[in-house]
């Protein structure tokens, strides 16, 4: 069955899912490191966002994961905090919860949404079979 | 155009690839979290392109089942991606169903025929 294999809008909508599924880790990245003031380079934690890119065949693939370095770094009076500064401030990361809870239920939806495609793709699939009956 | 028996032939052969795709596709969903496992996929359709363009009878046709191990693992050395199996899935059930409703409509052919008077 020709139509079933290759670009199909069942293998967009599974690329869509794969997209939803690593912004959906990405997302709780932030969530979890929305007050690490040590990152992997030492420094405070930054945002990450995904980087998406239409594929040829029309599906989505996931360029790469980039640091939101624009937007600044929150500064938290702490004095007793072992990663302050001289004048008691703590650089905390540039995570934002309300914006990442946005974020999170953005990608449930494109994944609910993905998978609506699927299946009504194959409902449709299934009237055209179902006439060979 | 190829006549009934060999219809039936080929249906089968590609009835034989999808229920093979079907194990690989469990296979690798019940897989998910093991560590160093690589997906299995079954790419009957190709083998059974290669047995026609020879004129070979599909219905001898053997299913291999390949287990790629160029594609990149994530840290636990699997590759196996939830999503991919869910579709590949449901386009093999799909695939399947239309190879069964075809036979069934070849055999219901062949029996309005018999029972011409």
């Amino acid at each position: 069955m020709a139509s079933i294999q290759g670009t199909s809008p069942i293998n967009i909508a599974i690329s869509g899912l794969r997209a939803e599924n690593r912004r959906m880790k990405v997302i709780s990245t932030n969530i979890a490191n929305s007050a690490t003031t040590r990152g992997p380079d030492g420094k405070p934690y930054r945002r990450q966002m995904v980087q998406l890119s239409t594929d040829p065949d029309g599906g989505v693939t996931v360029r790469g994961v980039a640091r939101d370095l624009s937007t600044p770094l929150q500064r938290v009076y702490e004095p007793g905090n072992p990663d302050a500064a001289e004048d008691g401030y703590v650089e905390m990361p540039n995570v934002q919860l309300p914006v990442e809870m946005i974020s999170l239920t953005e990608a449930s939806r494109s994944y609910q949404a993905n998978v609506a495609v699927m299946k009504r793709y194959l409902e449709m699939v299934d009237l055209t079979v179902e006439l060979l009956k | 155009m190829v006549n009934k028996p060999e219809m039936v032939d080929l249906l089968t052969a590609g009835m034989r690839g999808a229920s093979a795709r079907q194990r690989a596709i469990a296979d690798n969903i019940a897989n998910v979290e093991t560590p160093g496992y690589r997906r299995k996929t079954v790419p009957f359709e190709q083998a059974l392109a290669r047995a026609l363009a020879s004129g070979d009878v599909p219905a001898s046709l053997q299913t291999k089942v390949m287990m790629p191990d160029t594609t990149p693992v994530d840290d636990k050395g699997n590759n196996v991606d939830i999503e991919m199996e869910v579709g590949e899935l449901v386009k093999n059930s799909s695939t399947y169903k239309t190879y069964l409703r075809m036979l069934s409509k070849v055999y219901r052919q062949m029996e309005l025929a018999m029972t011409v008077q």
